[in-house]
């Protein structure tokens, strides 16, 4: 029962940080929404992770949630990869604007 | 054939690292009559000082943004200095100085927006037969994903009209900017033409050039654009 409550906790708090980014990378928040949903399911529900484990062929339901894991991981993982995408994108354009500004200002008569 | 005296040509050079060839480069295409605005992208060599010794108007990122952040870079300036035509060329050599002509008459010949040199037109002197079949396979991969009609792709040689580089907002910094420059010019739904030129390899444009490898790097980043707003 214990274990139950920690990773509800922990998966609730990744349906939350899904809702977030839904709306700057939506793929990304579906994703994640959808592993976290599972994950809840699971836990909740172990028979049913044990029953869809041995139908892909896992073997065990706890195999199966912890791949889930596994996925959930990944996706932050992803998602971390296209933070720094953006950051880099703010990055450029700062650089952009002070190359071009040095240029003109170089150009001007002092 | 000389430039319209009438219109105000720019031809950007996204330069790195390029203090070895880029004096011969911006003064051939100086020699042609067109103003070059290079873009030092960083560059840890005295690219920018060469190239303004022999007359091009120097634009320097602080950083190494890579060659897509730097050719908009050149596009934003050119627009502001109120360039008509922009043409882009690359830095290491490997462009024909004499193609440009070929490009700008093509925009006011067929009344297009985008001139877009292509090596299977023209010529590809010295290609490596590994590249060639890369290229070839790329070429099919941007033919589905744009819907252009095209026989030549990653090429960096091409020519635009003022309303045709508006459209262009290049985000991709690295090489997966050749991709997303098309992309932009199918979403514009402005005319774009094919033409001809050549491109002559050399070790030292092999050696700067796009490798195998990064043809993965293109996919992850195309990908990866797809993903976030």
């Amino acid at each position: 029962m214990i274990a139950q409550l920690i990773l509800t906790i922990l998966l609730t708090s990744i349906l939350l940080y899904s809702w977030i980014e839904y709306r700057r990378a939506p793929v990304i928040g579906v994703l994640s929404m959808l592993a976290a949903f599972s994950g809840l399911y699971f836990v909740w529900v172990p028979d049913h992770a044990s029953w869809l484990a041995a139908l892909v062929g896992i073997g065990r339901g706890v195999d199966l949630m912890l791949y889930l894991w596994v996925v959930i991981s990944l996706i932050v993982l992803l998602n971390l990869h296209l933070k720094l995408r953006a950051q880099m994108e703010v990055i450029t354009v700062l650089a952009r604007e002070l190359a071009i500004a040095n240029a003109r200002s170089a150009a001007s008569p002092k | 054939m000389q430039p319209d005296p009438g219109k105000c040509i720019w031809v950007v050079i996204a330069a790195y690292n390029e203090a070895g060839v880029i004096a011969r480069v911006v003064a051939e295409v100086r020699r042609r009559g067109y103003t070059v605005l290079l873009i030092d992208d960083g560059s840890a060599d005295a690219t920018a000082a060469t190239a303004e010794m022999v007359g091009a108007v120097v634009i320097r990122h602080p950083v190494n943004l890579g060659q897509g952040a730097a050719l908009q870079t050149g596009i934003e300036f050119a627009l502001h200095e109120g360039a008509d035509v922009i043409v882009t060329f690359d830095a290491d050599g490997q462009h024909r100085v004499a193609d440009i002509d070929g490009l700008i008459g093509a925009l006011a010949e067929h009344d297009a927006d985008f001139a877009l040199g292509s090596r299977f037109l023209g010529g590809a002197v010295n290609l490596p037969p590994a590249r060639r079949l890369l290229l070839k396979a790329a070429t099919w991969f941007t033919r589905i994903t744009s819907g252009l009609s095209l026989t030549d792709t990653h090429n960096g040689f091409r020519a635009m009209t003022r309303r045709g580089a508006r459209g262009i907002r290049l985000r991709q910094n690295r090489m997966a900017h050749a991709s997303e420059f098309l992309n932009q010019v199918s979403a514009s739904r402005l005319k774009y033409i094919e033409v001809p030129v050549t491109i002559e390899y050399s070790a030292y444009s092999l050696a700067k050039g796009q490798k195998l490898g990064n043809s993965l790097s293109i996919l992850i980043d195309l990908s990866a654009e797809s993903l976030h707003r």
